[in-house]
């Protein structure tokens, strides 16, 4: 009674004895140890009671000199329970094959969506996906990340210029840029060509229209260049001015370089360690021990289980330790120059078009302070400066 | 006559150094939670046992339960714990 849960753990029975002798029975049984509760009676003679299933070696003991019958009509517990889930094991291996399918599923590639890359190039990607294992079936825990995945196909399929890869749920999309893509032949609606910034032309190449500027001009910004009103008074015509305007023009970058400069160097030595993340207990797989290494980089490849569309709080991580050191690289005044005049370079490059040339720089302002040296430097451009603008009809100058 | 001097001897010295009586003089201890709960301690045995009656063996004579719906929450061999609608308590001597 006290402590009905272990009982529970053990085992109840429920007992219906009969007879004249059932409550003498019950007396002998007490006083052998036998704990009993619950006895009822049912009509005359018929008594049921409750007793732990660990004192039926005692019941059976006393049974044969007992002047009554015994049944027994009721079981309890956990080993009855156990007894009953091995008999019904079948519904709980199907339930959890069902899971683990579900699961197995819901983290495998079903499919590889290829877009903007021409058959040919789509076919040779598919190739070349297939080699590292990206394929229908595949389960994506063995395969790259993403950008892995990126950086495989940029470097190996020559025709692509740059791909995109994103894992969306079971399905890889893979955005493609390709090197010569065919140009699109746009409706031009009528317009003008204006200077997009101020600078001096040097060069015109008109395809089209009628041009407002000279070589040697200086422009500012928004000045007309190239007309899209051809013709004299008597025949005029609008036309889409088109056309190449170079101009140089001017920019100044300001960089700083320092003198000495950090920078962390890969050994090339390793370790990976393995870990299976259980919401946030982290159950180490592969890999024990030290990393060892005093300085390292540690780079995280972490891998979420799905289910269905969900992402379940269990991940496999995959943790690699890159062993690197630090190097401490002192430059010259001199060295230091010519490193930040390179990085000024790649600065200004990154605001102009593909097709802009530096045509000349001047260093304007040069200072060495806290280790550093500052420069302000001045570039000459020469880029396309022209720049469309629509002529709205009805509009004429 | 030996008997008789140790059953004085006991009741006197329940009376005289107040010790529980219960103890000295092995009698049941009835306990009664309105007339749902009875809790006998000191009994002998259990002699019969139906939904509306229940009899035990004590140390001098016997003790009838009248009731209905008798459920018997704990047996042990000296205790038990009845549970029902008790009406009667009745001591009946052999």
């Amino acid at each position: 009674m006290k402590n009905q849960w272990l009982f529970f753990l053990k085992g109840i029975v429920t007992v219906r004895t009969s007879g004249r002798g059932s409550e003498r029975f019950l007396n002998t049984l007490t006083r052998a140890g036998v704990s009993i509760w619950n006895v009822k009676a049912h009509g005359s003679q018929v008594l049921t009671f409750q007793m732990k299933l660990e004192d039926l070696p005692t019941l059976r003991q006393y049974a044969r000199s007992a002047d009554c019958k015994f049944e027994f009509v009721g079981r309890k517990g956990l080993p009855f329970m156990k007894k009953r889930m091995l008999r019904n094991s079948g519904f709980l291996l199907g339930a959890i094959a069902f899971l683990v399918v579900v699961i197995l599923l819901s983290n495998m590639v079903w499919g590889i969506e290829i877009k903007g890359a021409n058959p040919a190039t789509e076919y040779k990607m598919e190739k070349e996906l297939e080699k590292i294992g990206v394929k229908k079936g595949k389960l994506q825990f063995f395969l790259d990340t993403p950008e892995g995945i990126q950086r495989y196909l940029t470097e190996n399929v020559n025709e692509i210029t740059w791909v995109g890869v994103e894992l969306k749920g079971t399905t890889y999309h893979l955005q493609v840029v390709e090197k010569n893509e065919p140009k699109k032949t746009e409706l031009l609606s009528p317009q003008h060509l204006v200077a997009k910034k101020k600078g001096t032309i040097v060069g015109m190449f008109i395809e089209e229209g009628e041009a407002k500027a000279k070589i040697n001009d200086f422009v500012k910004p928004g000045q007309l260049l190239v007309s899209g009103l051809i013709g004299n008074d008597e025949r005029k015509k609008i036309v889409p001015a088109k056309g190449e305007v170079l101009a140089e023009t001017w920019y100044k970058a300001n960089v700083a370089y320092p003198l000495e400069k950090k920078s962390k160097v890969y050994t090339g030595d390793q370790k990976v360690k393995h870990i299976l993340e259980l919401g946030s207990l982290k159950i180490p797989i592969w890999g024990f021990g030290n990393i060892g290494f005093d300085h390292y980089v540690k780079e995280e490849d972490k891998r979420q289980v799905k289910f269905l569309k969900w992402e379940l709080p269990i991940a496999v991580t995959k943790n690699i330790y890159r062993e690197a050191e630090e190097m401490t690289q002192v430059y010259t005044e001199k060295e230091a120059i010519v490193e930040a005049k390179k990085l000024a370079r790649s600065k200004i490059k990154k605001q102009l078009d593909e097709d802009a040339t530096i045509k000349g720089e001047n260093v304007l302002h040069q200072t060495i302070e806290n280790g550093k040296v500052k420069l302000s430097i001045h570039f000459q451009i020469i880029e396309n400066i022209a720049e469309e603008q629509p002529i709205i009809q009805g509009d004429k100058e | 006559m030996a008997k008789k001097w140790g059953e004085r001897l006991r009741s006197w010295m329940t009376k005289n150094m107040e010790l529980p009586q219960d103890v000295m003089m092995d009698l049941p201890r009835i306990t009664m939670i309105g007339q749902i709960h009875i809790y006998i301690e000191n009994h002998r045995g259990l002699l019969g046992f139906s939904d509306k009656e229940v009899r035990l063996l004590l140390e001098h004579g016997q003790l009838l339960i009248k009731g209905n719906n008798f459920v018997i929450k704990t047996i042990m061999p000296e205790e038990i714990l009845l549970q029902g609608t008790i009406d009667q308590v009745l001591f009946v001597a052999e």
